[in-house]
């Protein structure tokens, strides 16, 4: 198996300590980055997201992957910044005020870094005011709003509407999940995107930016 | 007063349902208290419940379903909204064996709040009219052990050092276990051992971090001739099976909301498995109306007919919020229903 191939089928496996070999053996053998990133870690971390909504992996296998994945990804992002080489995209994402879930969307979040994007990782508990500091702030192109609970659901829609009231909503997109909600509840509050799992989420925020 | 199954297929036999919603915090509302207040003395818990019971009449009723009892008896930082369920705070920083060995020195059953749930139960059991099931509930060993050590912790710790969780859980099941018997000693009728948080993991850990500990649970439960029943939450098809390899007598089961379609599931399971569900709590209950409640229920009872093996009921807690009328409208078509096989 080429390097590259032993970078993939780790990150599917989900081994960290394998990950960060063969993403050092890579650069010592002089590949170019966004080829590790392009055969190695995306397409591992596709797979992971096809067995995932196949139910052929639970969140423990996914979790693991992920992890390992990003600490690959933590060796090639400054030289990927050294090299200029830009993110496809940019985005916060966050869970909103009352709700402490966030394994969901941490998983959405890792998914998008494995992806390619940038993510910026506000936390749980997050309150409209603060969604919209960090959107003034970092100007992402896309912003992900978490909820798991049904009386924490509402609270996706007052973000959205605060967005509105302060003249933000056009500078963002804002994709929504978590459990509760569904297809016909983002479109009713104007999300721009909504998706069941992390894996279709990558798919959503690319289509999103027309990549 | 004989147990889930026995009540079941007798009253299947008179063409009638045993009907019971999974419903505490609404009684907060018509006992005028609050879930603080509930959640920490028995007297008003007791007050809480019994509003539910002379409201509704159900066939069981159950406790508050807090799963912070056992965390917060071992400790854990517990947050007490007035009108919120207690919940455990979000787990910062490493667990390992050294804070496993402290806990092991607390004295886990004497304290007070759990103590607060085992008196309520006595309480129910004393004062319920006839008739009334009490039933309890108790964390479930991988739930607790994610509550210990952060839910995402213990989902990573599956994969990476199964062992290391196994004893985790080991130790969880043996609290949870203590629990129970007190429970138990108190007159639950029945115990319902929630693990919400299994539903993230395959068949496989399932069985290992929850299955293999339940087992002792429903083992436990039978010595006192009462009823085991299990509760995970979402979209659990992937676990039945190992639920019944636990020995249980009942699943309690989420809505189709969930992803979970009952009549599908009898069609699969033996027949002295009790299936306990699955109106939508959210959708149906909360946010529906009257009209709609009884359309649902009755579509639900309607595809259940052919089963004798089959509670009424609710595929999660109802929430404080749930309008009482909707209740009411469960209950009501519940009651009313004939079985026409
Ligand atoms: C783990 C868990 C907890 C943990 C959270 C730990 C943590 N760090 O996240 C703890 C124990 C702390 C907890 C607490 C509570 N919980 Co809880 N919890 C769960 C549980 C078991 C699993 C949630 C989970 O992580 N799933 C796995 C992940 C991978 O799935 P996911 O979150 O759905 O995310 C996926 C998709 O939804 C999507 N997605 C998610 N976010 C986003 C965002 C975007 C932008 C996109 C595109 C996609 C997306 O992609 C993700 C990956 O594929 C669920 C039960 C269940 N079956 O879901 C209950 C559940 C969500 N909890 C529930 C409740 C009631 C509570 C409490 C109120 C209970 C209590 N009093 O203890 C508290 C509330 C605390 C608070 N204020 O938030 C209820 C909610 C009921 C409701 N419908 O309102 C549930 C459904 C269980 C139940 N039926 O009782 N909980």
């Amino acid at each position: 198996m080429s390097v590259l191939e032993n970078l993939k089928e780790n990150v599917i496996a989900g081994n960290e300590s394998k990950v960060l070999e063969y993403t050092q053996k890579a650069l010592d053998e002089g590949i170019d980055l966004e080829k590790i990133l392009n055969d190695g870690f995306i397409p591992g971390m596709d797979v992971v997201g096809s067995k995932f909504q196949a139910n052929e992996i639970y969140v423990p296998e996914m979790l693991i992957s992920a992890k390992a994945m990003k600490a690959g990804m933590k060796i090639l992002e400054p030289l990927l910044t050294e090299a200029g080489i830009e993110p496809i995209g940019k985005v916060v994402i966050g869970t909103v005020k009352g709700d402490l879930h966030d394994i969901g969307k941490n998983l959405v979040a890792m998914m998008l870094e494995g992806g390619g994007f940038e993510v910026i990782d506000a936390g749980v508990d997050i309150t409209a005011q603060k969604f919209m500091d960090l959107v003034k702030e970092n100007k992402p192109d896309i912003l992900g709003l978490s909820a798991l609970l049904t009386t924490t659901m509402v609270e996706i829609k007052n973000v959205i509407d605060a967005f509105k009231e302060e003249g933000l909503r056009d500078d963002v997109k804002i994709i929504v999940g978590g459990a509760p909600v569904s297809e016909d509840y983002a479109k009713d509050i104007g999300a721009d995107g909504y998706s069941p799992d992390a894996a279709s989420a990558v798919n959503l925020a690319k289509k999103l930016l027309g990549k | 007063m004989g147990r889930l199954l026995d009540l079941v297929k007798s009253s299947y036999s008179e063409k009638r349902r045993i009907v019971a919603p999974l419903v505490g915090f609404p009684g907060v509302k018509i006992a005028q208290s609050s879930i603080k207040l509930a959640q920490q003395n028995h007297e008003e818990h007791f007050k809480v419940v019994s509003s539910l019971v002379d409201k509704f009449k159900p066939d069981i009723q159950f406790v508050l379903m807090d799963l912070s009892v056992e965390a917060n008896a071992l400790g854990l930082n517990t947050l007490f909204p007035p009108d919120d369920s207690a919940t455990v705070m979000k787990k910062h920083g490493k667990f390992g064996t050294d804070e496993l060995a402290l806990l092991e020195k607390i004295k886990f059953d004497s304290d007070s709040r759990l103590l607060s749930y085992v008196k309520t139960v006595e309480l129910m059991k004393r004062r319920f009219p006839a008739g009334v099931k009490v039933g309890a509930y108790v964390t479930g060993p991988y739930t607790l052990a994610g509550l210990i050590i952060g839910a995402e912790e213990a989902g990573l710790m599956a994969a990476r050092h199964p062992e290391k969780l196994e004893e985790i859980c080991v130790f969880t099941n043996d609290c949870i276990m203590r629990y129970a018997e007190l429970l138990l000693s108190a007159g639950a009728d029945a115990v319902c051992v929630l693990e919400p948080s299994g539903v993230m993991l395959g068949p496989s850990h399932f069985e290992k971090f929850s299955v293999a500990n339940v087992k002792d649970i429903v083992k436990l439960c039978h010595t006192a001739d009462s009823d085991c029943i299990y509760h995970v939450c979402g979209n659990s098809t992937h676990l039945i099976e190992k639920m019944v390899e636990s020995g249980v007598d009942g699943l309690s089961l989420d809505s189709k909301d969930g992803g979970i379609y009952l009549s599908e599931i009898a069609k699969n399971i033996q027949k002295n498995i009790v299936l306990i569900g699955n109106i939508s709590p959210s959708r149906t209950i909360v946010y529906g109306s009257p009209k709609e409640v009884k359309e649902e229920v009755k579509a639900l009872l309607e595809s259940m007919d052919s089963f004798p093996n089959y509670v009424l009921s609710t595929g999660c807690d109802l929430p404080l919020e749930t309008p009482v009328d909707n209740i009411s409208a469960f209950m009501e078509t519940g009651r009313n229903y004939t079985i026409s096989v």
